[in-house]
């Protein structure tokens, strides 16, 4: 995103909608007579397009820029409208629980969990979620291959993404995984070495099959390892036609 | 893509928040789903929602309906917010009568959709727990910001925003019902409830 200085009447209207925080005021330079303007902090921007969506410049002073990798990749995580090349669906993540009732991707005996690098409303350098996947990956614990960011990295063995993106920024990324029902705690006392080791926030998503009998696995294991599972959250409610008996 | 999930805020304040969503498996059943999901998007429309939409063509807030169904594509999620238990067991019941064969999936407090997935003769399939927000907490913001922001699962609507409104509501420039209009803009699914935040709005002033 680039703000036109020309055009810019520096009434700060748009500074509120940024989520991140990265536009900001310039006063007028005496010695170079340039006109007092918003600008937008490239560093800090993750090309969301809140601001140019919002319509709020009275110039049209906000424009899109045509992005460049691996800059790019802060708009593909970013902007829920655009639509991942490598998944087909716009916003950062997958299908997840939502299709299961259809896909079976989450069976009987799994827990599904999801580290959300950046969110709520914080943002992250890609070098964060980077670090999470160096610490889970010596577990045996089976990144989702259909996550965008799984598709970042370049040393399977080692969870290394690629040295180019890591310091590109995105409102959020997603750290996705199926475990066997079993090694959640082990993976628990993980995340929790994770989260004192970032320097952004998580939300940590877990995902579970209702059993036949009614009784949500997940939620016993979560307990287990002193999580309280939250009272509001998602729920696929089976209407979804099976693609196979699971 | 857990956009429904970590809608932060107190058990009083969300038990009459309430998603429903639909969506295709893009490798089993996308392709031809179009019409099934405007089907879906058209049974809602006769139950009284705060909020509708689709990420491509917008919400009740900045697109209109027409616009929103007709985009309907074999890739599209539909949204609806409502804020009646009542409304929404109604609606699970008439969608398991239309068999559409596409997944849906509701947002709310677990006891209530559960009840309410009883009552349709319904048994839950999968859940989403959230297990919180960890790492650098100490940067959220406080109670009714973050429980306004989380509403957009994908992080549109900003701290600043939401204090920005609040502040005009304050001054006598915005009414409650315009300042949550605006922060339900960003939002582009749809799945912003704005009803809400006008509640969270007056807890700010």
């Amino acid at each position: 995103m680039r703000i036109d200085k020309e055009l810019c009447v520096h009434c700060g209207e748009c500074i509120a909608i940024c989520p991140v925080n990265a536009i900001r005021l310039q006063k007028k330079d005496k010695a170079t007579g340039a006109k007092a303007h918003a600008e937008i902090d490239r560093d800090e921007c993750v090309e969301c397009a809140a601001c140019f969506r919002s319509k709020i410049c009275p110039e049209n002073a906000i424009q899109e820029e045509k992005l460049a990798w691996p800059r790019i990749l802060r708009k593909a995580f970013s902007d829920p409208v655009y639509t991942h090349e490598g998944t087909d669906i716009p916003g950062r993540g997958t299908e997840e629980m939502k299709t299961n009732d259809v896909t079976g991707r989450f069976k009987d005996g799994f827990i599904g969990i999801g580290l959300e690098f950046g969110r709520p409303g914080i943002g992250t350098r890609f070098r964060e979620a980077e670090k999470a996947i160096k610490k889970l990956i010596p577990l045996g614990v089976h990144l989702e291959p259909n996550n965008p960011l799984t598709q970042l990295i370049s040393n399977p063995h080692t969870g290394e993404l690629k040295p180019e993106i890591l310091n590109e920024k995105v409102l959020s990324t997603i750290v996705e995984a199926i475990i066997p029902v079993g090694k959640f705690q082990e993976v628990m006392a993980v995340v929790r070495e994770i989260a004192d080791e970032v320097d952004t926030v998580f939300s940590f998503d877990v995902i579970g099959k209702v059993a036949p009998d009614g009784s949500i696995p997940a939620a016993q294991e979560m307990q287990k390892a002193g999580l309280t599972p939250s009272f509001n959250g998602k729920v696929n409610v089976g209407l979804g036609r099976p693609s196979f008996p699971f | 893509m857990s956009h429904t999930l970590h809608r932060c805020g107190k058990h009083d304040d969300l038990k009459n928040d309430f998603v429903v969503f639909c969506m295709s498996a893009k490798t089993v059943n996308a392709k031809g789903s179009g019409p099934k999901m405007r089907k879906f998007f058209e049974i809602l429309k006769k139950y009284p929602a705060v909020n509708f939409g689709d990420v491509k063509t917008g919400s009740r807030f900045n697109s209109d309906w027409q616009t929103i169904h007709d985009g309907y594509k074999d890739q599209s999620v539909a949204h609806y917010v409502f804020s009646d238990a009542e409304v929404v067991g109604q609606i699970l019941k008439e969608l398991k009568e239309a068999d559409l064969g596409l997944s849906v999936i509701v947002s709310g407090v677990f006891e209530k959709v559960g009840e309410l997935c009883r009552q349709a003769g319904l048994p839950m399939h999968t859940v989403e727990y959230s297990g919180g927000v960890m790492g650098r907490t100490e940067r959220l913001p406080k109670g009714p910001v973050l429980a306004i922001t989380t509403m957009c699962g994908h992080g549109l609507v900003s701290t600043n925003l939401v204090k920005k409104m609040a502040t005009q509501v304050k001054k006598g420039k915005k009414s409650l019902p315009e300042a949550a209009a605006e922060l339900a803009k960003p939002c582009m699914c749809g799945v912003f409830n704005a009803q809400r935040a006008e509640r969270l709005l007056m807890e700010l002033n």
